[in-house]
Order: structure tokens, then C-alpha cells, then sequence
């Protein structure tokens, strides 16, 4: 396309923002609340993943072994475990050691362990799995191949929380989905209805246009162009906000169940960027539409 | 250049046009004239495509305007100027803006448009007006910016609707020897009027129109 015509559509787009400045205003606010409540979600997604997972790290796992375990099998186990992305064996705890744990922890009541025939407890293996990669890293599965181990009776770590933490996760993310595309059919219909607004004050203009020669696409283009304008400046502001509301977050110290406090992090850049098109997407598809049922009149 | 086939238009109950065939040649400066009401606007409107006939056909240079695509009308149009018996200007344009809209559409490099523009307004005899708004103008003037506006592209085909319906005789006489010099330069000229005063000393094609038909022809 020439050069010239780009020039031309975007002054024309730009103008019509301007001209019709107030309903642009008000579309422009309601689509910046709209993406700002799903930008909030996948603000909110983000960091609990982060914490789901960050807990989930460095996650320490006893390996149960068989009684009776000869010193080649422990050590094929050994073997096996250090193989394991991200896993270090911690230590080795005999039999005896189990039981002198136990007594210890046991105190003046250790007496009661005198009247065992013989030694309940079992040898274990204390692992530790660092995962350099969270997201990718499966403790699950781990376990799972650790547990199949010939040797191995059983394998114990604090899956239970990390698990339903992850299923409030998938809960969380349904929601934002589902929100997400309830917003972006909101978003288009925003821009279909100023782009429509201005359309119709702009009507005469556009018979004048459509009577000296003008192309459907001449007269369509600046249109479009104004509803990307728009979704990309709704898309730039939620983020601009969002990273304000972020910072003061992130400024204050957040406790979570008492425990530790949390650390903020912003939506990915990617994820800024996926806002910034998505809305500008959005804008693009809500002119057309009003586009659309306008030519059709 | 513009052929007409037993074309009816009418609007509801209402007949604009009752079987009117036409014949008009590359070169020609025919007008159409007939009471108000006769059916002169609908049958421009329906030469330039802006409506469809109820029945019959209509060729313009060989093309069938019942079949032409709206890409291939919008390119047609861009050879054929209309000057509006309303005019059709943007008052929210100024004089200059609203007359270059007919070359910008077209693509035109600015140097170009913005020489033609000063062209077609000055010989309007609006030179000196091109930053005025058309409502700060006389009836007169915003017809003579109508007209600039339709010439302005060299039409191959001048449709003019009632071109003098606003002027005083001087400037009506004036306005006549431009389209007759627009006519001379090779372009097709099709004036449609009610003022007989315009017609009485001219040797010129006329088409008589009365109720929608076509009742004479000098
Ligand atoms: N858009 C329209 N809708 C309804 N009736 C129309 C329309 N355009 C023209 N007419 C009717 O068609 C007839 C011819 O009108 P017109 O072509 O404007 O006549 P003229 O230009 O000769 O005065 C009139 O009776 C007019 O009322
Ligand atoms: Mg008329």
C-alpha cells in the first residue's frame, strides 16, 4: 500500500478519535476496567503458580528401603536417585540410626523401645529434588519411579498441600478463561458500538465519500484502524495500571496463613505483550463488525 | 456512452420513470428538462448508479449497471462527476477540502490534488474561498463549489442536477460556458433542468420529460 494512503487513513483515524472524543473516553474506560480485570487474574494466576511451585521446591523426600536390603541393591537405589534431574541423596539412615532418632526424640520415655525383640524401623534414604525448572520438574512422577524401585516399600513427601494447591491453580485458571472470554466479548462490544456511534455521526461524509469514487476499503480502513487505536491504548493503560496496582503490592508485606512473606512478581512480558495484542485484536474485530452490519444498511 | 432500455423506476406506488429509452453519444451535451416532479433527478440518480432500475436496463460506456460489481461502480465513479441539486458538501470541510475529496479518493499525489483544486475553484470563480466553510457561503457560491468538485477530476461524464437552480442569470451564464468549455475538452455532458430561460437560446440536444416519460426531444 502507498505510503501516502496509510498517512491519510491513520489522520483520518485519528481524527475521529479526537472528534468523537467523549464516547472514545467512555468506551476507552470500560474497556480499560475490563482488561484490567482479566489482566488482575492472570496477575493473580501468575504469582500463585509461582508460590504452588516455589513451595513444591527443594521438596525433601524419604525413600522407605526393605528390610534385609543388601549393600548392592541400596546402592543401585542410590545410584538411580542421583540420576534423577535436580535430585541429591542427603543422607542415608540405617536401621540403627532410624531407632537412635526415635530414642532421642523419645526422651525419658525411651524405655518403651527396650521391650522390642527386634528393630521396627526402617533404613531410608533422605532426598533432596531441587527443581531448576518448576514448571517443567513433575514430583509426582518422580515419586511414582522411585516407588517402583525394586527395594523400595515406600516413598513419602508433602505432596497432599502442593496438590490441592494446584487444583485451586487449575480452578483459578478456569475461572480466568472463563471470565477472559466473557470480558472479550464485552471489549468487542464496546468498540462495536463507539465505532458504530461514529460511523453514524459521520454518515454524510461517508455517502459523500461512497458518491466521488471511494472504495468500500477507503472508507473502511480508518475505521479499523480507530478500533486498533483504541484496543491498543485500553491494552497499554491495563497494563500501565496493572503494574501500578503491582508495585504497591509488591511495596507492602504481604503475609499468607501467617507463614512467609510473599513475593511479588508482574505478569511475564509476554504476558503484557499477549494483552496488548489481544486487545488490539479485539478492537480490530469490533469495527469490523460494526463495519459490517453498517455496509449491509 | 449511455444507453437506456425501456427502464421503470418507481418508488412504492410512486412511478418515477415510465419506460424511457435514451440514447446518449461520447461527446454529446444533451439536457433534460420537464416540470418538476417529471423525473430528471431519478433518471441522473439511475445513470449514475446511485439506484437500481425497477426494470430495464442501463449501459453506461458498455457496461450493464443491473450487473457491475461495487468495486467496478466505485472506479466508474471516480470518471463521472455529479454536481447534486443539494450539493452534498461536508460542511465540516472547508471549500478546498471538500472539492480535493474527489482526487484524494482517487489516490492522487497531494501536489497534484492541490492543483487541480485551485484550478477547478478558480475557474468556479471561487478563487480566494478555498479555506471557507459552506456554510458561510451563499446558496450560490456552495453550487458553485458542488460544481468544482464534479469537474474537478476531468470527468470522461458531467452529470449536473438542477446546476443553476441557485444562480442569478450573470453567474448562470457564466457556469454554462464552463460546462461548454468542460464539453469542448471531450467530456459528456448531461444537464438536467426545469429553467426554461436556460434553454431558449441554445441549439442543444434536449429531452423533454413529463410524469416519467419521455414526451419530446429537440
Ligand atoms: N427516493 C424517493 N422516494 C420516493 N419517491 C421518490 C423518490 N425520488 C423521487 N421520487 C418521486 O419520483 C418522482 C420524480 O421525482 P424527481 O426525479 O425528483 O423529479 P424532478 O427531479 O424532475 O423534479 C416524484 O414524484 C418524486 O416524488
Ligand atoms: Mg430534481
Amino acid at each position: 500500500m502507498k505510503i501516502r494512503l496509510l498517512v491519510y487513513f491513520f489522520r483520518q483515524a485519528i481524527q475521529s478519535l479526537v472528534r468523537n472524543g467523549m464516547v472514545h473516553a467512555v468506551g476507552l474506560g470500560t474497556m480499560v476496567v475490563s482488561l484490567l480485570i482479566f489482566g488482575s487474574f492472570l496477575l493473580l494466576f501468575v504469582n500463585l503458580s509461582d508460590w504452588v511451585e516455589g513451595w513444591g521446591e527443594n521438596l525433601t523426600m524419604s525413600v522407605y528401603l526393605e528390610d534385609g536390603l543388601d549393600e548392592k541393591m541400596k546402592q543401585a537405589i542410590m545410584r538411580h536417585i542421583q540420576g534423577l534431574e535436580g535430585a541429591s541423596v542427603k543422607e542415608y539412615i540405617s536401621k540403627e540410626r532410624a531407632l537412635e532418632h526415635l530414642r532421642a526424640a523419645l526422651g525419658e520415655r525411651s524405655d518403651l523401645l527396650e521391650s522390642l525383640s527386634r528393630n521396627p524401623l526402617p533404613a531410608s534414604i533422605e532426598v533432596i529434588i531441587r527443581r531448576h525448572n518448576p514448571r517443567r520438574t513433575d514430583p509426582a512422577a518422580i515419586v511414582k519411579g522411585i516407588a517402583a524401585l525394586p527395594g523400595v516399600s515406600d516413598v513419602q513427601y508433602s505432596e497432599e498441600w502442593v496438590n490441592r494447591f494446584r487444583n485451586i491453580l487449575e480452578v483459578v485458571r478456569l475461572t480466568g478463561f472463563i471470565i477472559g472470554g466473557l470480558l472479550g466479548a464485552g471489549v468487542i462490544f464496546i468498540v462495536t458500538n463507539t465505532i458504530k456511534l461514529g460511523l453514524y455521526a459521520r454518515q454524510d461524509e461517508i455517502e459523500i465519500l461512497k458518491l466521488v469514487g471511494a472504495t468500500d476499503w477507503f472508507v473502511k480502513i480508518p475505521f479499523l484502524m480507530e478500533g486498533i487505536l483504541q484496543g491498543l491504548l485500553s491494552g497499554f493503560l491495563a497494563n500501565a495500571i496493572l503494574f501500578v496496582g503491582y508495585l504497591i503490592l509488591a511495596a507492602r508485606k504481604t503475609f499468607f496463613l501467617g507463614v512467609a512473606p510473599i513475593h511479588f512478581t508482574f505478569i511475564p512480558f509476554d504476558y503484557a505483550l499477549v494483552i496488548l495484542a489481544v486487545s488490539a485484536i479485539l478492537g480490530l474485530i469490533g469495527s469490523f463488525i460494526a463495519l459490517g452490519r453498517f455496509f449491509n444498511l | 456512452m449511455i444507453q437506456l432500455f425501456h427502464v421503470y423506476k418507481s418508488f412504492d406506488a410512486n412511478v418515477a420513470l415510465k419506460d424511457v429509452n435514451l440514447k446518449v453519444r461520447e461527446g454529446e451535451f444533451v439536457f433534460v428538462t420537464g416540470p418538476s416532479g417529471a423525473g430528471k433527478t431519478t433518471l441522473l440518480r439511475l445513470i449514475f448508479g446511485a439506484e437500481k432500475p425497477t426494470s430495464g436496463y442501463i449501459l453506461i460506456s458498455g457496461i450493464n449497471l443491473n450487473r457491475i460489481r461495487r468495486l467496478q461502480l466505485d472506479l466508474l465513479r471516480r470518471k463521472v462527476g455529479f454536481v447534486f441539486q443539494d450539493f452534498k458538501l461536508l460542511p465540516s470541510k472547508t471549500v478546498f477540502e471538500n472539492v480535493a475529496l474527489a482526487l484524494e479518493v482517487s489516490g492522487h499525489k497531494p501536489s497534484f490534488v492541490r492543483k487541480k483544486t485551485r484550478q477547478a475553484l478558480k475557474a468556479v470563480g471561487l478563487a480566494g474561498k478555498e479555506e471557507v466553510y459552506p456554510l458561510q457561503l451563499s446558496g450560490g457560491e456552495q453550487q458553485r463549489v458542488a460544481i468544482a468538485r464534479a469537474v474537478v477530476k476531468d470527468p470522461i461524464l458531467l452529470l449536473a442536477d438542477e446546476p443553476t437552480g441557485n444562480l442569478d442569470p450573470e453567474l448562470t451564464q457564466e457556469i454554462m460556458v464552463l460546462f461548454r468549455s468542460i464539453h469542448l475538452s471531450g467530456t459528456t455532458v448531461v444537464v438536467a433542468t426545469h429553467a426554461r430561460e436556460l434553454l431558449e437560446d441554445t441549439a442543444q440536444r434536449t429531452i423533454f420529460l413529463e410524469k416519467g416519460q419521455v414526451v419530446g426531444e429537440k
